[in-house]
Formats: C-alpha cells, sequence, structure tokens
C-alpha cells in the first residue's frame, strides 16, 4: 500500500483488506510519509519523503533483479522483457535519448528493433537496459533520497519481492499520494512494472489497484468525463491530428491489439449520439465533435479565464475553488467569468466565490446560477467502483424543494439549448439539432439512456448483448463501448443483479452486478496461467488448460477458442504488441521510471543533473506561475496534503453534516513533535503556513504520528496539510489548496498537490 | 438463549467512528458544537448527546509510536452497580443482556448511578439539577426486534461483533490463542466487576488505552450501595452541589472565551 491510505478515505474497502489478512495470513505494508490510520494496521510500516515513490519503488525492482527474486517464466512470457531496443537508445544525467531544446522527446530511439532475445542476455533487450538502470538504485541510495531507514526499507523489499514466487501473490493499493506528482505517470508505471516482475498482474489477489477518489469516478472516467478521452477512452480529436474521420482513423487504430476495433467503437458512439443523421456518406456525423486546438486540463482551463478565452464554467458536482491547485489563483481567474452554473448539494465555495474572504463583490460582474442537485440516494442510476464493477442504484428517498436529479436538470439543459437554435439559429447549430435524444419528451427516462449506452442494433432497437457485436458500419450504435452488456436485458439488467455467489472461491462473484469489459473480473488474465496453461498455483486456478480445452473460472482476456500456446504471447490484448510493457516508447517522459524531485524541494536530486521531471508542466507566465526554488530558503519544510476519514474531498456535503462536523469541526495542520519544538508551538497554538503561492492561518496538532525523516544526512521536516475546509457550510477553515502549486504531470497534467516547500510560523 | 453482547478488536479497529454517527443516527441525538482537539477525539469526553466516543491513542514506545482506536459506551455488567444504585429502580439489566435506563419517569436525577459506575460510562445534563440520565442501551429498542446494536452494524471492518456473551468470550480466546505474539492475554470485561457484556481484546495493555484496570473482579454492587445508602442527605445535596459547579466553571470558561 503506497499513496494511499484506506483505513481513512476507503473505510469499506478495508473490510476486504482485513478479511484477507484474517483467512488468508496476508501481510500488509504500508509506505507512507506519516504514521497513517492505515499504517497503524500494518504489519510493516515504512516512512518515505513526500515526492520520492519512483526512487523508492525503483528500488524493490532492483532488489527483485539483483537477488533474482522476479518472477523470470511470467517475465519472459507475458511482457516485453526480451525486445531489443534501438541501438542509439541512452540514458545519461537523467535524460533519455531525443531531448530536444523544446522540451521534449523525440522517441526515435526508444522504439523496438523487432527482434527479441527470449535468454533477456542482449545488452540492449529491455531487461538489460532496466537491470542497469535500475542498478543505480541500490538500498543506501534509495534511502538517503526516500529518508526511508535503509534497515526497514530492505526488509520491506525482502518481503514483498517474496511474492515473486509462483505459489504467492502480492497486491498493490495505490491511490492520489502515488499519482499526484509531476511525476505521478512514473510513479504508477513503477509500481506495475513491479507488479509484473513479480508475477504479480492478472491473477486473483494480485493486480494494480487504484483506490479511486471517488465512489463514481471510475464511472466518471469510463463515460468520458476528462478533457481528453471520449467514452471508452477513445482519444478527444485533435483539430490538427484528426481533422477528418479517415484521419482520426488512421492514426488512432493500431495494426494489431484489441484497439484495432476502434473504429467500431466510434462508429457506435457517433451513432447513439446523432442517430439517423449519422451515415457512411457523411462520416457518422465525426464533424461534428468539438476538436482540440489548446491544452484543456484543469489549470490550462483557469488560465484561459485569465485571457477571456473561458467565459463561462459549469461547476457540476465540483467545486474547484476548494479542490484545484493554487486554489487563491483560481479564484482570482473566476472573477473574469461573465457567467458560472454550480450543480450541487449545498452552495459550495465555488457558487460563493464573489464571497469569499478578501473578494470584493462589487468589483465581480460575473452571474451565479445555483442549481440544487439531487443526492446519490436521492436518485436513480448506476454506480461504478475501482473494481470496475457496474452497480446499479435505486432511488431511496425523494429530493427535497427544488432539488432535482442531475439527469433532470442535464436534459431541461438541452432541451431548451435545443429550443434557442430551432427558433434563433446559431453559427453551427446542426450538433445541437441532430442530436438524437430521445429519452422522453415531459421527463427524462433514466433507463432509456442506459440502454444507449450499453448499445443496440439500429434496425431492431434490441440490445447488443456485448461490444464484440458492434460494427463500423452504422447498423449498431453505442453510447460507450465498454459498458456494452450491462444493461442487455431491459428485465434483468445485468447491473441490477445482487447474487453473491462464488463457485471458484476466488471472489469473482459474476452475478453480483456486472464488471466492465465483459463481465470480466481480473483484466489480463492470461497471466493467471503459465504459457501452457497451468495455473502458477492450484489455489489461483482461474483458468486451466485441460488438454482440449479450457476450464474457466472467469470471462477469457484471451481467444479461449484457440489453444495456450497461441495466445501466450497475446495476454495483453489492448497492446498492440501483446506483451505488457518494461519498457514504454509512449511516454512522454521516458520509456523506464528515473527519480526526479518535485518541483520544490528541499533537495537536490541525488541522482542526476536534472533537479525536476524536465518535462514537467510549469504554467510560466501566468498567474499560476509561483513556485519556490530547490533548497529554498524561506520555504525550508516539506508539505503535503490529506484527507480525514470525517470529510469527503471538499467538504462541500460533509461541512454541511452536523454529525460530521462535530468529529472534525476545526482545520489544522500537522508537525511533528522537533518542529513543535523548534518553532515554540504546542497543539492548538495558531500558526501561519505559508508557500510561494500564498499563506493561511490555522491551529497546529502536534503530533508523534508525524516524524522528521533523515534525507541526504539532513533532518527533514513536514507539515501535513487536509483539504477539507473552506469558507462555506457549517465548519469553516482555511483553503489547504490555497498553498499548494499548479504544476503538472506531462502525461496527465494531474497537479503535484502532495510535495511541495512551505513555512510555519508562530502567529 | 444467553445474554447478549459485544466483542470489541481493538486491533480490527481503523478509526473511521461510523459507530459514533450510527449511535447518535439510531437514537436520535444532536450533534454538539466541538473545537479543535490535538488527538482528533471528538467531543473529547462522553456527554449527554454522544453515549458512545471513539478515543484515539498515540501510543509512544522509544523510537516506534503506535496508533489505536478505541470505543467506548456502557459496559452493560452482568450485575450492574447503577441498577443496585438507583433507590427508585429506574435501571433494569433485562434478559437479553442489556443495561437499560428503563424508567425515565421515575427518576429523581440523584446521580447516584453516575457517582457509582467506575467506568464514568453514564451521562447527565450538567447544566441541570435534577437531570434525566442517558447511557448506551445497547440499542435495547433493535436487540428485541432481531436486530444487532447500531454501531455494530455499521463497523466495516468486524472490529464490533455482536453474539451470545459465552461465544464471544470462547472466540476472543481462541483469537488470543491462535495469536498470542500479538495480542495482549488479557479479555476486558471477562473478570473486571464480576464481568461486563461488552468484551475487549487489544494488542496494546488495557492500561496505556485508558481502561481501568484497576477496578475489583467480583461485583461490586454491594459494596457501593453499602456506603452511600448510609447518607441520605447524599441524595438531596449532591445533586445541587454538582449543577452548581457545573454552572461556575462553564462561566468562568465562558468569561475567559470572551476575554480574546
Amino acid at each position: 500500500m503506497i499513496g494511499a491510505n484506506p483505513a481513512s478515505n476507503h473505510p469499506i474497502a478495508f473490510r476486504w483488506i482485513t478479511k484477507g489478512r484474517e483467512q488468508k495470513g496476508s501481510k500488509l505494508i504500508v509506505a507512507d510519509p506519516w504514521f497513517t490510520q492505515s499504517a497503524a494496521m500494518a504489519d510493516l510500516y515504512v516512512p518515505l519523503r513526500p515526492g520520492t515513490d519512483t526512487a523508492f519503488l525503483n528500488g524493490i525492482m532492483n532488489y527483485a533483479i539483483q537477488n533474482n527474486l522476479f518472477h523470470r517464466e511470467y517475465v519472459v512470457a507475458y511482457t516485453n522483457a526480451s525486445y531489443i531496443v534501438h541501438p542509439d537508445f541512452k540514458i545519461e544525467d537523467g535524460l533519455f535519448s531525443g531531448f530536444l531544446e523544446s522540451g521534449k522527446y523525440d522517441t526515435s530511439t526508444w522504439q523496438y528493433t523487432g527482434e527479441k532475445d527470449p535468454t533477456l542476455q542482449h545488452p540492449n533487450c529491455v531487461f538489460q537496459i532496466l537491470k542497469r538502470h535500475l542498478s543505480r538504485y541500490d538500498i543506501k541510495t534509495v534511502s538517503e533520497i526516500t529518508g526511508a531507514p535503509a534497515d526497514v526499507y530492505e526488509e520491506v523489499c525482502k518481503l514483498y519481492c517474496s511474492t515473486g514466487k509462483p505459489d504467492r501473490v502480492g497486491n498493490a493499493i495505490y491511490c492520489m499520494g502515488l499519482t499526484q506528482h509531476t511525476h505521478g505517470t512514473q510513479n504508477v508505471r513503477a509500481l506495475a512494472m513491479l507488479q509484473l516482475l513479480l508475477g504479480n498482474v492478472g491473477l486473483p489477489g494480485g493486480g494494480v489497484n487504484a483506490e479511486r477518489g471517488e465512489s463514481n469516478v471510475q464511472g466518471a472516467c469510463d463515460i468520458g468525463v476528462l478533457f481528453h478521452v471520449l467514452p471508452g477512452y477513445n482519444p478527444v480529436p485533435s483539430a490538427k491530428a484528426h481533422p477528418t474521420w479517415a484521419a482520426y482513423r488512421e492514426k488512432t487504430t493500431p495494426s494489431t491489439g484489441y484497439w484495432v476495433n476502434r473504429p467500431k467503437f466510434l462508429v457506435s458512439m457517433l451513432k447513439a449520439w446523432y442517430g439517423e443523421h449519422a451515415t457512411g456518406e457523411n462520416d457518422f456525423c465525426y464533424d461534428f465533435l468539438p476538436k482540440t486546438a489548446a491544452d484543456h486540463s484543469h489549470v490550462s482551463t483557469f488560465q484561459d479565464m485569465t485571457k477571456g478565452v473561458v467565459k463561462g464554467m459549469f461547476a457540476w458536482g465540483q467545486n474547484p475553488v476548494v479542490g484545484g491547485p493554487s486554489a487563491v489563483q483560481a479564484r482570482e481567474a473566476m472573477k473574469n467569468l461573465e457567467w458560472l452554473v454550480c450543480v450541487d448539494l449545498f452552495e459550495t465555495e465555488t457558487a460563493a466565490f464573489w464571497k469569499a474572504p478578501g473578494a470584493d463583490p462589487a468589483k465581480i460582474a460575473t452571474e451565479v446560477f445555483l442549481l440544487p442537485a439531487a443526492c446519490s440516494y436521492e436518485k436513480e442510476g448506476s454506480i461504478t467502483n475501482s473494481g470496475r464493477w457496474i452497480q446499479w442504484r435505486w432511488q431511496a428517498v425523494e429530493p427535497p424543494g427544488e432539488a432535482r436529479s442531475d439527469l433532470w436538470i442535464a436534459d431541461r439543459l438541452f432541451k431548451a439549448i435545443r429550443k434557442e437554435y430551432q427558433e434563433n439559429g446559431g453559427v453551427f447549430p446542426d450538433p445541437i439539432l441532430k442530436m438524437k435524444w430521445d429519452y422522453g419528451e415531459a421527463e427524462c427516462d433514466v433507463v432509456k439512456v442506459a440502454l444507449e449506452i450499453n448499445g443496440y442494433e439500429v434496425a431492431t432497437g434490441a440490445p447488443v448483448q456485448s461490444f464484440t457485436k458492434l460494427a463500423d458500419d452504422g447498423s449498431t450504435a453505442c453510447g460507450d463501448w465498454l459498458y456494452s452488456g450491462y444493461y442487455n436485458d431491459v428485465h434483468n439488467p445485468p447491473c441490477k443483479r445482487r447474487d453473491n455467489v462464488d463457485p471458484s472461491g476466488l471472489a469473482c462473484f459474476h452475478r453480483w452486478a456486472f464488471s466492465w469489459p465483459a463481465n470480466r473480473r481480473i483484466l489480463y488474465n492470461r497471466c493467471s496461467v503459465d504459457p501452457s496453461g497451468r495455473p502458477w498455483h492450484p489455489e489461483r486456478a482461474l483458468f486451466r488448460w485441460n488438454g482440449t480445452g479450457w476450464v474457466k473460472n472467469d470471462v477469457p482476456d484471451f481467444n479461449a477458442k484457440l489453444p495456450p500456446v497461441e495466445t501466450a504471447d497475446k495476454a495483453f490484448i489492448m497492446l498492440p504488441e501483446g506483451q505488457a510493457r518494461l519498457f514504454a516508447p509512449g511516454v512522454k517522459d521516458g520509456p523506464v521510471p528515473e527519480h526526479y524531485e518535485p518541483v520544490e524541494s528541499p533537495v537536490g536530486n541525488r541522482m542526476s543533473g536534472q533537479q525536476h521531471n524536465p518535462l514537467a508542466v510549469l504554467w510560466k507566465g501566468s498567474i499560476f506561475d509561483k513556485y519556490a526554488p530547490a533548497e529554498s530558503a524561506d520555504f525550508p519544510y516539506v508539505a503535503t496534503t490529506f484527507r480525514l476519514p470525517e470529510h469527503y474531498q471538499t467538504g462541500g456535503v460533509t461541512r454541511n453534516q452536523p454529525y460530521l462536523v462535530e468529529l472534525a469541526p476545526e482545520m489544522f495542520v500537522m508537525i511533528s513533535k522537533t518542529l513543535a519544538e523548534k518553532l515554540g508551538l504546542k497543539s492548538g497554538d495558531w500558526v501561519r503556513v505559508a508557500t510561494a503561492r500564498s499563506e493561511f492561518k490555522a491551529k497546529v496538532a502536534v503530533s508523534s504520528l508525524v516524524r522528521p525523516l533523515t534525507v541526504q544526512g539532513r533532518k527533514i521536516e513536514m507539515v501535513c496539510i487536509p483539504w477539507h475546509w473552506g469558507f462555506q457550510g457549517l465548519a469553516t477553515g482555511a483553503i489547504g489548496n490555497d498553498l499548494t502549486p499548479a504544476a503538472g504531470d506531462p502525461n496527465t497534467r494531474i497537479p503535484e498537490y502532495k510535495a511541495f516547500l512551505c513555512n510555519v510560523h508562530k502567529v | 438463549m444467553g445474554q447478549y453482547g459485544v466483542l470489541v478488536d481493538i486491533t480490527k479497529c481503523i478509526g473511521c467512528r461510523g459507530c459514533q454517527v450510527a449511535c447518535k443516527n439510531w437514537n436520535d441525538l444532536p450533534a454538539t458544537k466541538t473545537t479543535f482537539t490535538a488527538s482528533r477525539t471528538n467531543p473529547p469526553q462522553m456527554n449527554f448527546n454522544n453515549v458512545t466516543l471513539v478515543n484515539f491513542h498515540t501510543i509512544e514506545k522509544g523510537d516506534k509510536v503506535q496508533w489505536r482506536a478505541v470505543k467506548m459506551q456502557c459496559f452493560h455488567c452482568l450485575e450492574p452497580i447503577c441498577f443496585e444504585a438507583c433507590f427508585v429502580h429506574a435501571y433494569k439489566k433485562t434478559p437479553e443482556g442489556a443495561v437499560v435506563y428503563f424508567n425515565p419517569e421515575i427518576c429523581t436525577g440523584c446521580r447516584y448511578c453516575q457517582l457509582a459506575c467506575p467506568f464514568l460510562n453514564i451521562q447527565l445534563k450538567w447544566d441541570e439539577v435534577f437531570s434525566r440520565v442517558r447511557k448506551c442501551d445497547m440499542c435495547y429498542d433493535r436487540l428485541v426486534r432481531g436486530l444487532k446494536p447500531a454501531c455494530v452494524a455499521t463497523c466495516p471492518t468486524g472490529a464490533l461483533k455482536f453474539g451470545e456473551r459465552d461465544a464471544l468470550l470462547k472466540e476472543a480466546r481462541e483469537r488470543i490463542a491462535k495469536n498470542p505474539d500479538k495480542y495482549v492475554d488479557h479479555i476486558f470485561g471477562e473478570k473486571e466487576v464480576g464481568g461486563t457484556s461488552w468484551l475487549y481484546i487489544s494488542d496494546v495493555p488495557f492500561e496505556e488505552l485508558g481502561f481501568r484496570t484497576d477496578v475489583m473482579h467480583e461485583s461490586i454492587p454491594k459494596y457501593t450501595w453499602k456506603y452511600i445508602s448510609k447518607a441520605p442527605i447524599l441524595a438531596v445535596g449532591l445533586p445541587i452541589l454538582f449543577a452548581a459547579f457545573y454552572v461556575y466553571t462553564k462561566r468562568r470558561a465562558e468569561n475567559e472565551d470572551g476575554g480574546h
């Protein structure tokens, strides 16, 4: 468990962790900067400095390789370890070959030559490149970077690498502690690579498991609530690269792997959206899709407000004034909005940004609309959990007052906009006027929406049974190919199933709800057996080749009509090469993870001359361009943000709940006893916490759960900051994210909430 | 049918405080105004509107630190002292095991019960002279309908387990025997004050988690009653005295707050 604290933030998930330990004797390792509630439950706890996860994980991989504890047969069969890489590929001083003056990489030397060496001896095969690269991450070096005591770290390496044996399995759990960094993608990749080296992917009890930050954030991502993907993880078209359907089809469809079906998924989506108007002659209305010409990530969108590019905003169940990075600057940017629509249960800080402390309402011209929304128990629909289970939820009670479901609001909004275009026209009315929107005249029927997402045959209207039935000729329509099958029976839709039988005893529960894709419970499950089809361990026999056919305990993630030998090198069907990437030629900041310091760090980079990720996204020249230099004397302490069990995210709901306010009434920051002694502080004193962005006042909690870490011979102190409070609701307090930097990961733009620099003064 | 009880396994409690909220929710108790506490325990003590409370403990031993969450409420003694101390019989030890403040109409507000309870698990309104009492009743209204107490029903990790006391005691012994290196060899509530319906097992010595382990191992009602009954003046005098103390200290606290 790294960068995750499910005991606090996912308590129901912890139920299963507790069960696993009781029934299977599993050991729990927790790596976290401070002694969290999850750490208190651990068999083995190891601290690490915020922002050093890559080094920490690289070190465990190095330990596995150096001590021959990795799962060699798995690695050879199911990963690209044997692939030979371009002879000019190099890693020098923290930079990979092909670094351009523009600050990006030319990745031509990162590509495969097409040859393989299953003995893993070729000096330029992926395995040898990885082995050389990781050899720099020995225990002493990792300990110096991370502050993890060397003896404890070694114990962690030893215990976790014991899962590299075929008869054992290790489960990796992570959350925002791993992702919210300027090298967040590399952190997660390092964890995934560790799991691959140890043969822990695709097996019951294994995997790389994200504890999603919100109960339905998985569903939101699946359905396209991200700036760069359409439903089902198809890329949003770019104006430059994909001006036409032909260009999109050609550039986003690989020649091998399951994404060869992308055109079927996209055409079916366009048929669902534009119905009879979408035909082969007009490229299924591809031209109606908005195309991006710039970065539309969170911070860039707020930056665009300052430029007058973004004039209006819907904050729909979102509270960026508390939840976004550099929230002070975000509030400044919002003052330029002409209009703002907030859809929420309460008047959030975002809805009330114009009356924030220090703001002058007389000078803010933004017209704000607040639409009261129904909460989850006051409406019907599906919710998708971290394990990709799509579960239908029924309405329990009527919403109060004028509150309405999000679907009701979206439906009325669309109909009003359509009416406006019908009556008064517009610059480009077709994408609105030709949109298929037939969920009911007066009231929107949620089941009709579900059926469209599931997909149907255009001619008959009958639901498609699964995405394998989708076509690229316009004969099928489907809102999200991944969800195909979840609502394929109007009377008994799989997402409403609630039968918890588990015949295999492997916790698959195929008759409980529906797991995308295809009700498959474990992804990449070809890896649960060896190349010849034998389970790695009889207790985890998800499949077994009996000589003539497969004995199945899950929906195969491979072609089960074929004998094992024909699918052994295609276990990762979503990748064109069919084998998992220990070396990823497509990741923007490097094919293998390398340690970089956070953008704001108290120390220099021990590993190279690159202080932080050379591709980190810094919004230079904007109001967000406020970063402290490395080893800053003004801001000597490492800050990190965290969440409490009692409040949910920005507290928009929970700070209006009297019982929860009683439990966690006031904002505070947490520091060690040693820092408190140095600053003359005791619990309950008021402190001023300052960063390069802003400062606030809060009470201080002096706690032995936070301890300084020894990094490169220096004691590094930490300040732990919860981010649940704001100026609205029953419990008010400083906004933690007023202090966090708008510095982004180059692959995802996720901000570096989890590691930055601050100073603390007694008030 | 034997008496019911609850087994609390402190090693399995993640400190989510779902039980604390579930208790208030089921019993319809109002939220109280709280302020920052360093330990995050809130409210800092049980009170009239919080008859169960999760206490957070940080235990330091040299370089090592441990953190534990301990749910507190009435332990439901097998021979309850509160029942014995009450001269109007407002209390009842039910056949199900719950000790219930059954007859509030006849309660005089004498506070004997609270004084008598060695664990300080009975709550009153300190700003009322003759206050009614409130304590955990093991959700007796749920019990008689075949439901578990609200706190147990909401616990996500199984740290709280409801069942017949004898069976729970056996399970507690088994858990300790199976993991002798992990658990302290002590079932709190097995013998304390002659036994309680709530049982606790832990990996941290109970003294370090705020438990009173210095109580006698036999039933104490008779002892206490013997002394209190000899001093009838207390029945009238004590409530007034305590209420006066409360009003005085509250005012002083308010004045001090106002000075800042």
